[in-house]
């Protein structure tokens, strides 16, 4: 968690101030390094900061970067919003009735080792090109994670608590809504993180192999153009969006389990 | 749940194997509301076997229990007490009371867990976690979680083993107020310590090691008075019972203290 790591840290004397500090001076080691690098590369094959920034610039203006960001955010935020309520519901269900659990477990295991670009000529035969099929690779590049761990968050709830829960006459829908699910939080949030990263570049991998579109798009147009300066401006978008959906991510874990830091 | 004077808690020829291993042999007993009943026996004799039967949460091999003349329905008329609290972390103080009246009105609830935690001194900590609390009030948090309900029989599995010891007695002295109440329900009280069992029963139960059976069962003289320990029969008395303990676990092939011949 790192909710939790952060927590370590402050008590070992670095304060939120410190951290960023740090950030921002590693962030400034990484742009030197990058500067130094683009310095004595052949032309063409890299772009400096500066250059990159401005071609950043250039594509927020132009209104070129703007409409792709949308279709990516599109394909994206719905591939990976159903990953979750799909694969958060199926992970709960497994770990409530184990018999499914028991069941489905292997076929889970075995389709998350299975690179999922494997099944793209497939989607692309049964669902055309178009936004279903480029839903659908980024929901089965999310859904994975985010079954495995629910269904393992619900597994992990504490027997005691359990036997206190039964003791009291609870239903069974009580003891899950009360004692299983805010248990299987942590869990939940683990899988989301993991599924949404892989949620990411399967938005990318869609826009790549389906009809061109997209920040994927973009990619593919300025790189096959040796553009890297816009290429790599649109390299960084990508990182902001999974940096956001982090700290997202950080936030929500956050707000629910307020309980841990009292 | 009304008031009853004649609520009572009965098990006849109850045994209970878990697995192929007999845990309780042949258990016939019965109390009332009103009566603390200790339950006092090496470890892992049944004890809290003998919890869950009468709790409902498990059902008995042979023999019937019954709370009233019909089988314990788990939250009904019966509330539980373990030796860890089991409060859920990530509810509030208030919150993990209110967990034990599902049925009630929200008003009504309300009004009950601010009334219990009045009870056991908490209701200024009613809005905190349970990470903020000591082990003593979070073990006052369960003891008003288990009282909300008004139960006929509260069934207390070693509560407060984890306390430190002036923590153990306060929590004594105050199980004591809340029970003797008019109205306060039965409790049936496991423990492993011979002083807790004297300083708190009416009656004690001594179980043999497993497969549990009723060895002694007797009324203690000095019950509910101040200052048990000061009694002239407590010294004879403990010895007694101390020495029935020792010689049920040397004898006991399974204990670590067993001395064959």
């Amino acid at each position: 968690m790192a909710s939790q790591s952060a927590h370590l840290a402050d008590r070992k004397g670095t304060g939120p101030v410190a951290t960023a500090a740090l950030r921002l001076g590693f962030l400034a080691l990484i742009l030197l390094a990058w500067a130094l690098a683009a310095r004595h590369a052949p032309p063409g094959l890299f772009a400096s900061p500066v250059a990159v920034a401005k071609a950043g610039i250039g594509l927020a203006s132009s209104g070129k970067l703007w409409p792709a960001l949308a279709a990516s955010l599109q394909v994206y935020l719905v591939g990976t919003g159903l990953a979750v309520m799909f694969g958060g519901a199926l992970g709960i269900a497994m770990g409530i009735w184990p018999a499914l659990g028991r069941t489905l477990d292997i076929y889970v295991n075995a389709l998350a080792a299975t690179p999922r670009v494997a099944f793209i000529p497939l989607i692309i035969v049964l669902l055309g090109l178009g936004l279903e099929a480029k839903v659908l690779i980024v929901f089965l590049g999310a859904v994975m994670p985010i079954v495995l761990n629910a269904h393992a968050g619900v597994q992990a709830a504490d027997p005691d608590l359990l036997e206190m829960a039964a003791s009291t006459g609870a239903s069974r829908g009580r003891i899950l809504w009360h004692v299983i699910l805010p248990g299987a939080v942590p869990f939940l949030i683990t899988g989301i993180r993991i599924g949404s990263t892989i949620g990411l570049i399967n938005t990318i991998v869609a826009e790549l192999y389906t009809a061109i579109s997209g920040l994927g798009g973009l990619l593919a147009v300025y790189g096959s153009r040796f553009q890297m300066a816009e290429y790599l401006a649109v390299v960084i978008v990508l990182a902001l969006i999974g940096v956001g959906m982090t700290e997202a991510l950080r936030l929500v874990s956050q707000r629910l389990m307020r309980w841990r830091d009292v | 749940m009304a008031l009853n004077a004649t609520d009572r808690l009965e098990l006849s020829g109850v045994s209970l194997t878990l697995g192929d291993q007999p845990v309780l042999q042949d258990l016939t007993l019965a109390t009332g509301r009103g009566e603390v009943l200790v339950v006092l026996g090496p470890s892992g004799c049944g004890k809290t076997s003998l919890l869950r039967l009468m709790a409902g949460l498990v059902e008995p091999g042979s023999g019937t229990v019954a709370l009233n003349d019909a089988p314990p329905v788990p939250g009904h008329g019966i509330a539980m007490m373990f030796q860890s609290y089991r409060l859920l972390p990530w509810k509030t103080v208030a919150a993990n009371v209110a967990f034990a009246l599902p049925d009630l009105p929200r008003a009504q609830r309300e009004d009950r867990v601010s009334e219990v935690l009045h009870l056991v001194g908490l209701e200024r900590f009613a809005d905190r976690y349970p990470a903020a609390l000591s082990g003593g009030m979070r073990q006052r948090v369960a003891l008003a979680r288990a009282l909300a309900p008004r139960p006929d029989f509260l069934l207390m599995d070693e509560p407060f083993a984890a306390l430190d010891a002036q923590a153990r007695e306060l929590m004594q002295a105050e199980l004591l107020r809340l029970v003797g109440a008019s109205g306060g329900p039965g409790v049936v009280f496991v423990t492993h310590s011979v002083d807790e069992a004297l300083v708190l029963g009416d009656r004690i139960i001594l179980l043999s090691p497993r497969p549990g059976r009723i060895i002694t069962d007797m009324a203690v003289p000095f019950a509910r008075r101040p200052d048990p320990h000061d009694h002239p029969d407590y010294p004879a008395l403990r010895r007694t019972l101390w020495e029935r303990l020792r010689q049920a676990v040397l004898t006991d092939p399974a204990s670590d203290f067993y001395r064959p011949g």
